[in-house]
């Protein structure tokens, strides 16, 4: 629940169970036998429906976090709750039934270069689809109409049978977006979602990832531009060195808690 | 604790710090230099004796040397290592990183050079007590105040290095290069001379060459032939083609077993990447010729033989090309299939293996092509194809039949390679 006077909140572990949809509960993550800290004991409860922004210097620990959540790495303390299920204690089989409900959508898109926009919207499945069917590559058709809304969605119809690759960046941003949708996923991860494209490509993709969240989605997001977290984001949290430094709606962040965040000589960008 | 670095003494306290650390690499630059003109030395006795016979030195055996023979090469070697490591920093001071400098890390002068170069005599010949006996700071470095210190990085220099050619490590290897190009020269007994004056030799064969008999293209030869060249063609593209499609099928499965990325995890599935990877490097380095003379034996004689030769060496090198390949993708797609909650089967199926299909196709064209010319001569050994037919003329000396045979050979290659480049231009 989002503090409106900022900082930490603490609530009873009750309180958080009863209440939020994703839970991270004292997370820490060291890296090389504990010389590199990169998440040391963040704690954030998340409510259904909200976007959740995430900002911070690059190795602030955003990336760490997000790929915490659904495991992608493994964290060495704490746990993450998503309902009442506790992620990290799940063995491989259910954690990827749970990674089911969890969609991600990656800095880099992360396509099948030369796979089809087809191809790679249909990989968003491949948590529904058994093993021995998706070895043969035949999905059922249900899932092929399914690919078709997807891309309807994001506005990318057209270009169903275009290798990935020849999409601009902000194409391939939407596929990526269009593949996490397969999943029906009832929380999206974004990892940097708009740090490699145009000012005006971020802001049609972030629309995009906005319309989503509006039909109910849970959406945690890291963005550089504090523009953008302010225009987009119901609460941000900030990171600096795996510490949470801030953690409230975006009006609340001013010139001081920005310094505090992002250092002493950062200057504010505006990306209209 | 053994092995571990002990605090400079007060004393040392005074000056800039320095490492201590260097006895195991002081002697193993040591023995590299002195091995190293070892090996020159051999190189120029090798040599002498060829031309000048003035010390006789049978490479193959024992070396004979006059009684004053072995303790001047021993000793010339040890001067001559010795030398170039006062005066420079040396081959082996150049691999191990370290080189002499004083405590400021400023290079030592010309006496404090010869000071060094006249002590490590002392030091080192009885034993190398010098050296037992101060293994941090030995009784040359003392005497000459110097120190072996690693070799500036280059965030430390202050002025560019000399060019090779005005450094002792540069002339030593130029000097180890050159003469052991001639040694090799030597020993392959290479004869111009010979390549040129006994061209005459050559003239028949090129006079065959030159005026093909085509005559049997279509026809068969009589016993004991029993073919024609084309048909020996054909039978030469199929062993090839055949060798390379199972090969292919074979090692692609096997291929995701050697690739360190798919097998990462628990110690069972590093053995079996381990064997993969053995079995691989083993078998490829045995070339299809060799593989032919076994198969011959065991299947005998014939087009089956060498099949199965081209086929266990297509399986190593196109295994070891494919596992190779999966190792090099992008991880992003990878990421991607299991946050979407994909296992390892679907991430091999659907985020690695879009990546590698178009390279391994061109490797697989490439393989039909090298099968194909490797086929050519591997009936030498047992195999069929057309081999067969050339080794028969060339053995008769009919050398207009053996023109024709290169020529179609040469001729198919030749179509192969074109539209294999053509369609692998257009997959990849």
């Amino acid at each position: 629940m989002p503090n409106p006077r900022g900082g930490r909140i603490r609530l009873s572990p009750r309180t958080y169970l009863i209440m939020a949809h994703l839970v991270v509960d004292h997370l820490t993550k060291v890296y090389e036998r504990g010389k590199v800290l990169a998440l040391n004991d963040v704690s954030v409860s998340v409510d259904k429906g909200e976007f959740l922004v995430l900002i911070g210097l690059s190795g602030s620990g955003k990336s760490t976090l997000l790929r915490c959540i659904n495991r992608l790495v493994e964290p060495t303390e704490g746990r993450i709750l998503l309902g009442d299920v506790d992620i990290t204690a799940l063995p491989q089989r259910q954690l990827r039934k749970v990674r089911r409900q969890i969609g991600m959508i990656f800095q880099h898109f992360n396509l099948v270069k030369r796979a089809s926009v087809l191809s790679n919207v249909l990989a968003g499945r491949l948590g529904y689809v058994p093993t021995a069917a998706s070895l043969l590559g035949s999905f059922p058709k249900q899932d092929i109409v399914r690919a078709k809304k997807s891309l309807e969605t994001v506005g990318l119809a057209e270009k169903m049978y275009v290798r990935a690759d020849e999409l601009s960046g902000g194409q391939q941003q939407r596929v990526g977006i269009a593949r996490a949708l397969m999943q029906e996923p009832e929380l999206l991860l974004a990892d940097e979602p708009v740090s490699a494209l145009d000012p005006a490509t971020s802001h049609s993709v972030l629309n995009y990832v906005e319309e989503i969240n509006k039909q109910g989605v849970t959406v945690l997001c890291s963005l550089h531009f504090l523009s953008l977290a302010r225009r987009f984001g119901t609460r941000i949290i900030a990171l600096k060195d795996g510490i949470e430094m801030f953690d409230g709606p975006p009006a609340d962040i001013d010139k001081e808690k920005f310094r505090e965040i992002y250092g002493e000589e950062a200057e504010e960008v505006e990306v209209r | 604790m053994i092995g571990k670095a002990k605090e400079p003494r007060p004393a040392d306290k005074t000056k800039p710090p320095i490492s201590f650390r260097f006895l195991g690499r002081r002697v193993a630059s040591f023995w590299i230099d002195w091995i190293l003109f070892g090996f020159i030395a051999y190189c120029i006795m090798y040599l002498l004796n060829y031309y000048w016979y003035t010390v006789s030195v049978a490479w193959y055996g024992t070396l004979i040397l006059p009684s004053w023979g072995w303790p001047l090469v021993i000793i010339g070697t040890f001067e001559m290592a010795l030398l170039v490591r006062s005066f420079g920093h040396s081959f082996g001071m150049r691999i191990l990183g370290v080189t002499l400098a004083n405590a400021d890390r400023s290079r030592p002068t010309w006496g404090q050079r010869a000071r060094y170069y006249l002590a490590s005599h002392l030091s080192i010949l009885p034993a190398g007590i010098g050296v037992w006996l101060n293994p941090r700071r030995p009784w040359h470095e003392r005497w000459s105040d110097t120190y072996l210190q690693p070799i500036a990085r280059r965030d430390e220099w202050i002025a560019p290095p000399p060019p090779w050619y005005r450094t002792v490590w540069g002339i030593t290897m130029f000097v180890l290069i050159a003469i052991t190009m001639t040694l090799a020269w030597h020993i392959s007994e290479v004869s111009l001379r010979t390549l040129f004056t006994e061209a005459d030799k050559a003239a028949r064969i090129w006079r065959g060459l030159f005026t093909p008999d085509f005559s049997h293209l279509i026809n068969d030869y009589p016993k004991p032939i029993n073919d024609s060249i084309l048909g020996a063609l054909i039978e030469t593209l199929f062993m090839a083609l055949l060798a390379t499609v199972f090969g292919a099928l074979i090692a692609f499965p096997v291929s995701f077993m050697g690739a360190r990325n798919i097998m990462s995890g628990s110690r069972i599935r590093m053995g079996i990447f381990w064997i993969v990877r053995g079995f691989f490097n083993v078998f490829r380095s045995i070339e299809s010729i060799l593989w032919a003379m076994i198969f011959a034996i065991w299947v005998s004689y014939g087009p089956f033989a060498g099949t199965l030769a081209l086929l266990l060496h297509t399986i190593a090198a196109l295994g070891k090309l494919y596992s190779e390949q999966a190792e090099s993708i992008d991880h992003g797609p990878v990421e991607a299939v299991q946050s979407a909650g994909g296992g390892r089967i679907q991430m091999i199926r659907h985020a690695i293996m879009p990546q590698i299909i178009p390279p391994y196709l061109a490797f697989t064209l490439y393989r039909w092509e090298i099968n194909l010319r490797m086929a050519t001569v591997i009936s030498l050994v047992g195999g069929g194809g057309i081999g067969r037919l050339l080794f028969h003329f060339k053995r008769e000396l009919k050398w207009s039949d053996v023109g024709a045979i290169v020529i179609s050979i040469a001729v198919v290659v030749w179509i192969l390679d074109y539209v294999s480049g053509r369609v692998r231009e257009r997959i990849v």
